[in-house]
């Protein structure tokens, strides 16, 4: 019962003018750069950034945590709409989605991915509030030791379940954390890896990195492959789905959430693994197993509801542990650091306004993204037909500025540049940066941990195995490692990847 | 021997080169014991492992076949960065306005369907766009004009 008056609590929080009003606009917004194809929900939550710079922590988060979920569902209109996935979770969707575009069928593919999406958010949001509590409880008693284990077991796990080469997204998380280390060491007071350059003091900026990865970059790979797209502006006809479309994607939506919300807790899950799963779900269990890939409407609900419930839980190892599962969550970390909030455990007790608000606004969100996007989709569609040509260099206008406001500082735009050429190069080899994001996030707070561990433990590193929630997690790490590394598994995943 | 997976390659050439670099600039720094670790112990460790990966995926490369390295294109990647650091000196040195028509300008040529009267008109929206958003709605502490 307690969590039902925490929930209350955080609605008086969420329900608040004030709070109201930055929801709304961080989900038209979100949504607004979301449906532009090209633009993922990383970067659209980065070139947002600097919008929430002069709220108080609550409000701002309330607004990047709509900046997200609006992202995700502008997504799926480009998904559905162009056949271009506007971000990786929405791939799926373009399956069935742009085949219903194709027959004349757009409008109930957009109201059905609308509807889902509500629906599991709705229900995401009281997993969010019933499990961050307990697991927030748990961790305050987690000892350094325990912690470093567990940071290992996150990065661990974000890379088994990400795409492409174990080795390389490894290798990126590394790379992650010694750029995560350059600047001032907090122990020593020795800058580190400064070149010399006083600017550097202060460590690299995390919305120049994510900026450069997720925006400039793509913006460039984009740039290059420059292809035709056939949109489907025309035609969309009514956007209520029907009562037997209704009925025939229930148990798709219902299937798709429980699915999203388990997997979106899961370090490296989130929205991606969760439509992913989904849909091969849906292809196994749904009857009558009716044509899937050529515009079955259960196709789009049961992914689209399941990465948006996904996107939701994957705020409970952020709120809960400090921990960010994806890059999403790591620039929401990256925000509240910049608010001057230690992410963790502590934030739950020490700020319940912030947790329970944002988390109350999360339904909110939800109901907004309804009701704005069912009466919208015209809108959006319009914004589909500006061409590239033009939307690129304001993609850059959007990424210079905002990384220049974040300190004020000439030095970060060209960082941008820098992190844009060496994040071009590292795509080019297929070194995916997602991984490298996290380990910079969670490279300093691991040398932390570690240091500290050791001090205790007077330099015997049996301590990360005897402490039994420290050896668990790195079993776990291990286990996961192991069963990556097996032949049999790694074609499941291969063939699950190509999907 | 032939290198039959040049991405792994190089980018496993790139990882050594990166881990060996910090472990190197970490040489200056004190490493202390495993109870009272230094500043240089943990880049130093990650930078080993670093090292480590970067050399198995280079070594791989010459027993696993894999892709060959994509074509580079000069125009994009080039005419984007000329374009941010361009906005960077000019909101140095000219202020807001200046900078973000400098960058409007210039990055639009990295697309190669650009038409440069389109693309002044865009200019100028993105920099009415700009003042008006990031500088009168938001209030951020950006110099409109040169302050000297």
């Amino acid at each position: 019962m307690e969590t039902l008056s925490n929930l209350a609590f955080g609605l008086t929080v969420a329900l608040g003018w004030q709070n109201i009003v930055y929801c709304f606009i961080g989900c038209f917004l979100g949504t607004l750069v979301g449906v532009l194809p090209g633009i993922g929900p990383v970067a659209t939550v980065a070139m947002l950034l600097p919008f929430t710079f002069g709220l108080g922590p609550a409000p701002a988060l309330i607004m990047l945590a709509g900046i997200y979920y609006g992202a995700q569902y502008g997504g799926s209109t480009t998904a559905i709409l162009v056949n271009i996935p506007g971000e990786s979770s929405s791939v799926v969707t373009t399956l069935d989605g742009h085949q219903m575009a194709r027959r004349g069928r757009a409008g109930p593919a957009l109201g059905i991915a609308a509807i889902g999406s509500f629906i599991a958010g709705c229900i995401a949001t009281l997993v969010v509030a019933f499990f961050a509590p307990p697991l927030a409880d748990i961790a305050l008693r987690f000892g350094p030791a325990d912690y470093f284990s567990l940071m290992v077991f996150g990065l661990i796990a974000a890379v088994v379940l990400a795409r492409g080469s174990l080795l390389k997204a490894i290798a990126m998380v590394c790379f992650g954390i010694l750029l995560g280390l350059i600047g001032t060491d907090v122990n020593s007071g020795v800058i580190r890896f400064g070149f010399g350059a006083p600017e550097l003091a202060d460590g690299l900026g995390f919305v120049a990195l994510a900026m450069a990865f997720f925006g400039i970059t793509d913006v460039v790979l984009n740039l290059e492959r420059s292809g035709k797209q056939e949109v489907f502006t025309s035609r969309i006809g009514r956007v209520l789905p029907t009562r037997e479309d209704l009925r025939l994607s229930f148990w798709s939506i219902m299937r798709g959430t429980s699915l999203g919300s388990l997997l979106g807790i899961l370090p490296g899950g989130g929205a991606l693994l969760a439509s992913f799963a989904a849909y091969m779900l849906e292809k196994k269990v749904a009857k009558p197993p009716r044509a899937f890939g050529e515009g079955d409407i259960r196709g789009v609900a049961a992914p689209e509801s399941a990465n948006n419930a996904g996107a939701q839980t994957s705020f409970i190892p952020m709120l809960t542990l400090g921990i960010p599962s994806n890059p999403t969550m790591a620039l929401m970390i990256g925000a509240l650091m910049i608010q001057g909030i230690a992410p963790g455990p502590q934030v739950m007790t020490e700020r319940p306004e912030l947790f329970w608000g944002l988390i109350a606004s999360m339904w909110v969100g939800n109901l907004m993204l309804l009701v704005l996007n069912l009466p919208l989709v015209g809108l959006w569609i319009r914004l589909l037909a500006v061409p590239y040509r033009l939307l690129f260099p304001a993609i850059f206008v959007f990424c210079c500025i905002g990384v220049y406001t974040v300190d004020n500082k000439i030095f970060d735009i060209y960082q941008i540049g820098a992190l844009s050429a060496l994040g071009y190069v590292l795509l080019k080899l297929d070194c995916e940066p997602a991984p490298m994001v996290l380990g910079f996030i969670l490279g300093p707070i691991m040398e932390e941990n570690l240091r500290r561990s050791m001090m205790i433990s007077f330099g015997d590193p049996t301590v990360f195995v005897t402490r039994p929630i420290s050896a668990a997690f790195l079993i776990a790490a291990a286990a996961l490692l192991l069963a990556i590394a097996l032949p049999a598994l790694r074609a499941k995943r291969e063939e699950a990847m190509q999907e | 021997m032939r290198i039959r997976a040049p991405k792994d390659f190089w980018a496993g050439l790139i990882f050594v080169a990166i881990g060996g670099g910090f472990i190197l600039l970490a040489s200056q720094y004190r490493l202390g014991t495993m109870h009272r670790m230094g500043p240089a112990m943990f880049p130093t460790l990650v930078g080993a492992l670093l090292v480590l990966l970067g050399a198995v995926l280079a070594l791989r490369s010459f027993v696993l076949a894999g892709e060959p390295v994509p074509r580079f294109y000069a125009r994009p990647i080039g005419i984007s960065l000329i374009a941010i650091v361009l906005f960077g000196l000019a909101l140095q040195w000219l202020g807001l306005m200046a900078a973000v028509a400098v960058l409007v300008v210039v990055s639009a040529y990295a697309a190669r369907d650009v038409r440069p009267l389109e693309n002044l008109a865009l200019a100028a929206v993105m920099v009415l766009f700009s003042v008006a958003v990031f500088v009168w709605l938001l209030g951020l502490p950006l110099p409109l004009w040169p302050d000297r």
